[in-house]
């Protein structure tokens, strides 16, 4: 590719006298373009260069810039303006015009001042899920499109002169690449991974097709969110009028032969609430078939053939730019990302199915769960591996979170079927979505994996078995297999972390300095929230209620009772928390610092609330070497002392989580307590170096729990992770954990969980 | 003597209320009363549980006594008192003892926020012994067949101190209302706030984009309750983005950059 830029590039640049670091700037500076807009820069670099090559890559460096704000075409304008600036006044004078490409240029999209995306992401972010209802992300890119896992935006925008809402124009942008993957313009629906690009491939123009098809499909994106966010398309109107008439400017060629043109225009005026201008016969009734509520891939395609036929037939054209709004198409990057998403849906599948297996089968050993078989008459697939859904499902409805109704419910297994488990039917629901069904293999896996197990990796660990550790603390491992326990398998060492003198502690302080206060604030008011008992042997008041009610009961001839006061109670909360942290290797950088950071938060809002509390690590390597790490004992104070130890923690090795959590179940049981509570923080799956991984490590670890259950303590577990893992609700139950996916988030979330936990 | 507080008539539902079924509930609550057994309601605020009590105790024909959980309700809140009057005793029944005696349907609304020895009066209530004893007055009710227990609690609400004990959670028939789907949803809001359909649709739609943000931090999406207080305001005359605003976006969160975000999200679609 760079090859081919260079060639390029030769025809107006001498290339070869240049030395590496100017080449390689050139190239960065090129390499994010289509090939329309590369081929107009080229060509404008061909003009600059003989006249000033310094001038030539000032302007290389304002080109991101200056196409946000000018279109294509008008890019040779710009280029002469420079000219004359850099002929008349100097390099100088012509850098700041460059600069000033908004003041100086009369563009239609211009703004005072650009928003940058990192100030808006906590607002778009949660705009975008809410509008999409999944966990999608945002990144930052040179260039606009979705690849339906994430949305791409340019890092800034330039908003147009008569906005006074700067985010609106980011809003705009998200929603309508929102609107490709909600109308599904990259065909994932149940279809060949490269059925778009083999569609583009058909034409002999492939740019002009997937114009063609792009034009139209925003055509539909428009109409959709006209008639689905309708205050968002009511808001643009201006906009959209600002940029209808840069279209009536500055398209020349926007004249009766041009369809596409025509076509943009129609869609802004579409937009804009406009009167439509008119089409031809032949275009209006492609519109109609492109913008058909119901439509399949065969109708859109169809569509783009005949657009695509109608647009060569009127000949001399010229491609316009896309509009802004409409992003760009990257089929390729919408295929990896569907690729790689069915990579994980399948392994997620396979595993969390395998897990349920052996309760779902009705295998001889499950006693509690009872397996429901339940026939539907009216199967025609008969496969085995195939997922059943309810009756009478068909197309999307508006709301996809809404939908769970529609969610397969059966799978055929050889011997019959068994219902899909709750936490897998949405899962199985994506994945039918993508390749039409559940593929038999995943099943056939998943039942090997859960019938296969405990052949393979028991041997090895049998080997070891017998061999008891001596010494430390040790504590039995539960092996689902066996359903029973390793005795005396772990070996728990309890180490001491060293207090560091670093920063890390009043850097903390000083970054959160105002939340700290809020938090202590927060955290005060519950501690203040005194109680009044009533009906108490004595008090500071009298019991009104109960005085009447004692004085009735006398008189109806009873023994009165004596608890006649109202007593104001302050230690209400009998409260004990042991924050239990993740220390292995894999919080290295960011998570490692915001999980310190939040045992900061917390210990200093907890300083004003007056719970009781304690923090310790937890790393270790293999069953004899788990390690637990005192950060603070419930005995001792928060101190120097301990705010140098947070300071000192730092990521180790592996997370054998049974161990830990069997210690600090001992530990919170020989504390006196109304409510004892085990706060995981943690970043990942339990893990160890050794067999500690996978099912056996999850089973040993929901024992775990389950043994801290018995025992009267409440586990909840806080979760850093890009998305909610099963596995999670699976260890904690459904509403005892919850997860983190925005590492900035978690120091001020950890205090707030323990609020809303303990109040 | 005996004079009650509160008289069973003004607990009777005459007309029927609006409520549309949302799945099985109405099947599985009227095949609990038949048999006897309490029924405990899970969900989230405003997803329409006590509108379901008072259309099942329609339905059933029974008197309806619901009571409002909180953490001073004393047994005698619930069982009755003596009182005074005239240098009389007299001796109150208390909502559960009046609805045992006319064989009404008793709703204890948000039990979790009972203190946990307030609920053990309901506990032989709520098996198969189906008796309430008034200590007081030595007095064991046998409850008729008549009587229902039904409670409510919402599981959203993550703290460990309002956990419900097992041995009070296992003696129910547990149903969950979730927020109805959207078609559902937006006939209850057209109907509850008098506006059109179309509008309904647009603030269910609005709803459903919250209910998806707990993973972004928002403890509830808005709830149907919130859809009709919207729908009202905009009846009213209130401009639609700052009825949503003042219904919706500021009852969910008062986190600065969630707040936004749900505005933006009204802003679209309103
Ligand atoms: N299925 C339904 N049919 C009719 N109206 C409904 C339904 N679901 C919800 N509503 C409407 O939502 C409003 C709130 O419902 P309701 O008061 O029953 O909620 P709730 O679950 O009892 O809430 P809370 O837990 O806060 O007490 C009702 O006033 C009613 O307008
Ligand atoms: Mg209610």
């Amino acid at each position: 590719m760079k090859n081919g830029l260079t060639e390029r590039l030769r025809q107006v640049i001498p290339v070869d006298r240049l030395n590496d670091w100017e080449r390689d700037e050139i190239f960065d500076h090129l390499a994010d373009y289509e090939p329309l807009v590369e081929k107009t820069v080229i060509e404008q670099l061909g003009i600059l260069w003989p006249i000033s090559s310094p001038l030539c890559f000032d302007f290389l460096g304002h080109l991101t810039k200056g196409l946000t704000c000018l279109s294509i075409e008008q890019l040779p304008d710009w280029v002469k303006g420079i000219l004359d600036i850099y002929e008349a006044h100097g390099l100088r004078a012509a850098r700041e015009y460059m600069d000033d490409v908004e003041a100086h240029y009369l563009c239609t999209i211009r703004g005072k001042k650009g928003l940058s995306l990192d100030e808006i992401i906590p607002r778009l972010l949660p705009y975008l899920r809410g509008l999409s209802g999944q966990s999608l992300e945002i990144q930052k890119a040179p260039s606009l499109y979705t690849d339906t896992r994430s949305v791409f935006l340019p890092r800034e925008i330039i908003a147009p002169a008569r906005s006074n809402d700067n985010f609106y124009l980011y809003k705009l942008l998200v929603s309508f690449l929102w609107a490709e993957i909600e109308l599904d313009i990259y065909c994932q629906q149940q279809t060949a991974p490269e059925v778009l690009e083999d569609f583009f491939l058909s034409f002999e123009d492939q740019e002009l097709a997937a114009s063609c098809y792009h034009l139209l499909q925003t055509v539909r994106r428009a109409e959709f969110l006209k008639s689905y966010l309708p205050g968002l398309m009511r808001d643009g109107q201006p906009l959209f009028r600002l940029l209808l008439k840069d279209v009536d400017l500055s398209d020349s060629s926007a004249g009766p032969g041009n369809e596409l043109a025509t076509v943009r225009q129609w869609l802004l005026c579409c937009c804009a609430d406009d009167p439509l201008p008119d089409l031809s016969d032949e275009t209006a009734a492609i519109l109609h078939q492109a913008s058909a509520e119901k439509i399949s891939y065969e109708d859109i395609f169809g569509a783009t053939t005949r657009f695509y036929a109608r647009v060569r037939l009127t000949g001399d054209f010229k491609l316009p730019a896309p509009l802004f709004f409409q992003g760009k198409l990257r089929p390729a990057e919408a295929r990896m990302a569907r690729l790689s998403r069915r990579e994980e849906q399948k392994q997620q599948f396979i595993k969390a199915l395998a897990a349920v297996i052996p309760h779902l089968s009705g295998a001889p050993e499950t006693e509690t769960e009872q397996t429901e078989k339940i026939q539907i008459p009216s199967i025609n697939e008969s496969e085995s591996g195939a997922i059943l859904s309810p009756m009478g499902q068909d197309g999307k409805n508006e709301q996809s979170t809404e939908e769970k109704q529609n969610d397969p419910r059966y799978i055929c297994l050889d011997d019959g079927q068994i219902k899909v488990p709750k936490e897998l039917r949405h899962l199985a629901r994506e994945i039918e979505n993508d390749l039409g069904k559940v593929p038999s293999f995943y099943i056939a896996s998943a039942s090997r994996m859960a019938g296969g197990r405990g052949k393979t990796p028991a041997t090895s660990i049998q080997e070891e078995e017998g061999k008891a550790l001596q010494g430390g603390l040790l504590y039995d491992e539960w092996d689902f297999r066996r359903r029973g326990f390793r005795k005396n398998w772990c070996m728990l060492i309890e180490k001491r972390i060293i207090a560091t003198k670093g920063t890390f502690v009043t850097t903390t302080m000083e970054k959160y300095r105002g939340q700290i206060l809020q938090l202590k604030r927060q955290f005060e008011m519950m501690r203040s929230q005194q109680r009044l008992v009533r009906r108490q042997q004595d008090g500071d008041d009298i019991d009104l209620d109960a005085l009447t009610e004692a004085y009735a009961d006398l008189r109806a001839g009873l023994v009165p009772s004596e608890d006649l006061f109202v007593r104001r109670q302050r230690d209400e909360r009998d409260i004990a928390a042991l924050f239990l942290v993740d220390m292995s290797s894999s919080t290295e950088g960011w998570v490692g610092t915001a999980l310190k950071e939040s045992l900061v938060l917390l210990s200093e809002a907890l300083q004003s609330l007056g719970d009781r509390y304690a923090i310790y690590g937890f790393s270790g390597m293999r069953r004899s070497q788990s390690e637990l790490f005192h950060v603070k004992t419930f005995t001792e104070p928060y101190s120097e002392e301990i705010r140098g130890r947070i300071g000192a923690i730092s990521p180790m090795d592996y997370t054998r989580m049974g161990p830990p959590i069997r210690h600090c179940t001992k530990v919170l049981r020989d504390i006196d307590a109304r409510v004892r509570l085990l706060l995981i923080l943690t970043d990942g799956k339990p893990e160890d170096y050794d067999d500690y991984k996978g099912e056996y490590a999850i089973e040993d670890t929901r024992h775990a729990l389950t043994e801290a259950k018995a025992g009267g303590i409440h586990s909840f577990c806080i979760s850093i992770d890009k998305e909610a893992q099963d596995y999670l609700g699976y260890l904690f139950g459904d509403i005892n954990y919850t997860f983190i996916n925005d590492v900035k988030k978690l120091p001020l979330r950890v205090p707030e969980i323990y609020r809303t936990l303990t109040s | 003597m005996q004079i009650t507080g509160q008289k069973i008539e003004e607990h009777r539902i005459h007309d029927k209320p609006f409520y549309l079924v949302q799945k099985n509930e109405l099947v599985i609550a009227e095949a609990a009363y038949k048999n006897g057994i309490p029924l405990l309601l899970k969900g989230p605020t405003g997803s329409g549980k006590s509108r379901f009590m008072q259309f099942l105790a329609w339905k059933l024909q029974r008197p309806l006594i619901t009571v409002s959980c909180h953490d001073d309700l004393s047994t005698s809140d619930l069982v009755g008192r003596y009182l005074i009057r005239g240098g009389e005793t007299f001796w109150v029944d208390g909502p559960m003892t009046l609805a045992v005696r006319h064989g009404a349907i008793c709703y204890l609304d948000e039990v979790v926020e009972a203190r946990k020895d307030t609920t053990v009066v309901i506990h032989p209530l709520a098996d198969d012994r189906r008796e309430l004893a008034i200590e007081k007055r030595g007095e064991l009710l046998a409850a008729p067949p008549e009587f229902m227990l039904a409670v409510s609690y919402n599981p959203g609400y993550q703290s460990v101190l309002k956990d419900m004990k097992q041995s009070t959670r296992q003696r129910f028939v547990a149903l969950e209302l979730g927020y109805p789907n959207a078609d559902l949803e937006t006939e209850i809001v057209a109907h509850e706030s008098a506006i059109d359909e179309k509008l309904a649709r647009l603030l269910v739609r609005i709803a459903a984009m919250t209910r998806g943000l707990k993973d972004s931090g928002l403890q509830e999406g808005a709830s149907t309750r919130l859809l009709v207080h919207a729908g009202l305001l905009i009846k009213d005359g209130i401009e639609p983005r700052e009825a949503c605003q003042v219904t919706i976006t500021q009852a969910l969160t008062d986190d600065r950059e969630m707040l936004n975000a749900i505005d933006e999200m009204v802003s679209s679609v309103l």
